[in-house]
């Protein structure tokens, strides 16, 4: 492995476990002080991240989180807005209340702004930093069935990344987005229980359902998280330098679309 | 050739247009990285590259034949294919410029080559249940630029519809295949086209190269690409670490693109 980034300070949030984790785990080895937040303490310990216990949801812990790296660690360089997620039921549109609307933005768009607006200052001071957005195929290929708020609210955050990007990449600042497919985590498992439970199908049959909504996935697997954390490491490495404003799909070939 | 890792070790990698510009700077990333690579060009580079050479005219069906049959014979296999070759000598200045003649070479060069290439050498990845494509396209392909090359921004277009489709259909083989689409890039081949582009429009060079930034509607990193930087993206896209990424068409372009 290339240590890349080595003084590199690294933010990952969301970064105990699935994708998240598995980016913290690329990032240190090539070489960077990565910091992971989440809302509660990892059980097995990762000693090369240094946790921060927050809920990135509530505004105000947003300052907290970016004043005790900066004490601790410096000034930080990578930031990979890796939380996200959606609590909202399956059931179609008639399904989701205000409260689920307004819950996917908060999870998937505003934690991502606050933090993005607490450490963009010190990357132009710096005149340097990447800045990730992993956002997701639904951003483009919306699955309503499920995922209907949580499509739109990575929709915004496309759309929000990109304009980002054309405000402060003449400053030094990268901001990318990266959409995986479907990505074999402990949580696509538990979600795709609960569709299982629902639906009173088998669970793979309620996979190749939503490989399905998806219309199919050609390399007809689901990802690694590791595959995912792979393309983040390239793209916040000095090999990536003429990359920003782009969003990356890494998802089997599934999206259809030219 | 000296090597950085071991990424493509053992891995055999052809690189069309591999004598200069872009291709060169491929040709010489995927080496370091453990590769054995060869170049194809109409003509050997005047240095030596360190990578096999064999010549080739990629607009000629028989050449490709031929080139096919060494590779196969010297190396057994292909693992890596990279479609770079490609240009325009076609006049700017707008539609009513272009003559069937340039239609036709355009369409020859940025498009047919790939194509019969890809009918060559694509089986003998299937054969193996794998291997990795790789189509040099261009921002030219989402940002056609009426003015300056018409005929090439369309072929580029063409040539991202023909990679997509073709890895839908080769997935399920092994076959990853993707678009690489660059910005402005730094190479003599751009300056050829700045130049002879400042004289239809009769401006400096250094004019007409930022005419041609804004007419994209200006570059967000506010220079042109290094060979290099394109070459990193297309190093990474053909290792085992871009396992999942397939039928993608990823810009390098410092931003310029400004669609979401």
């Amino acid at each position: 492995m290339e240590k890349e980034l080595i003084g590199k300070v690294a933010l990952v949030t969301g970064g105990t476990k699935g994708i998240g984790r598995a980016i913290a785990v690329r990032l240190s080895e090539a070489g960077a002080i990565v910091v992971v937040t989440a809302r509660s303490r990892p059980t097995e310990t990762q000693t090369t991240h240094h946790f921060i216990a927050t809920d990135l949801t509530i505004a105000s812990e947003t300052h907290k989180v970016v004043s005790e790296i900066n004490e601790k660690f410096g000034s930080i360089d990578i930031l990979v807005n890796n939380m996200g997620g959606s609590t909202s039921p399956s059931g179609g549109f008639a399904a989701l209340t205000d409260e689920h609307w307004e819950s996917d933005l908060q999870l998937n768009l505003q934690s991502a702004v606050r933090i993005d607006r607490a450490i963009l200052p010190q990357m132009v001071e710096k005149k340097s930093g990447v800045i990730i957005h992993i956002s997701s195929v639904t951003g483009t290929l919306p699955v309503y069935q499920s995922l209907g708020g949580y499509a739109v609210a990575k929709a915004a955050l496309n759309n929000y990344s990109k304009s980002l990007s054309k405000e402060f990449s003449p400053k030094g600042i990268r901001v990318a987005t990266v959409s995986p497919g479907m990505v074999k985590t402990d949580t696509m498992d538990t979600y795709l229980q609960s569709l299982a439970e629902t639906s009173g199908l088998s669970i793979e049959q309620v996979t190749q359902n939503l490989m399905d909504s998806l219309g199919g996935i050609p390399l007809r697997r689901m990802a690694l998280p590791e595959e995912i954390a792979e393309l983040v490491g390239f793209l916040v490495s000095p090999k990536a330098s003429y990359i920003t404003g782009v969003n990356y799909i890494i998802d089997g070939g599934s999206n259809p679309s030219l | 050739m000296e090597k950085s890792n071991n990424e493509l070790s053992g891995k055999i990698a052809l690189v069309t247009g591999g004598t200069k510009g872009i291709g060169k700077a491929i040709a010489d990333k995927l080496a370091s990285n453990g590769a054995t690579v060869v170049v194809t060009a109409r003509k050997p580079s005047e240095e030596e590259s360190g990578h096999h050479f064999i010549a080739a005219d990629l607009t000629d069906s028989s050449n490709i034949t031929e080139l096919t049959g060494k590779i196969i014979e010297k190396y057994g296999t292909l693992d890596i294919l990279i479609n770079n070759v490609g240009g325009t000598s076609s006049p700017a200045g707008g539609f009513q410029m272009l003559g069937d003649d340039d239609w036709n070479r355009d369409i020859e060069l940025n498009l047919l080559a790939s194509i019969r290439l890809d009918r060559a050498m694509v089986p003998k990845m299937i054969e193996k249940n794998s291997g990795v494509v790789i189509h040099i396209s261009s921002l030219n392909g989402k940002i056609p630029l009426y003015q300056s090359n018409f005929s090439y921004g369309v072929m580029k277009s063409a040539l991202n519809a023909y990679s997509k489709t073709l890895a839908n259909e080769v997935a399920k083989n092994g076959v990853r295949v993707n678009t690489v689409s660059p910005g402005m890039v730094k190479t003599t081949a751009m300056e050829t086209f700045l130049e002879s582009y400042a004289k239809t429009i009769n401006k400096t060079v250094s004019d007409a190269s930022q005419q041609l930034m804004d007419s994209l509607g200006g570059v967000p990193l506010n220079r042109l690409a290094e060979p290099e930087e394109i070459a990193n993206l297309v190093a990474f896209l053909v290792s085992d670490n871009a396992s999942y990424i397939t039928g993608a068409n990823m810009l390098v372009d410092g931003g310029t693109f400004p669609a979401v």
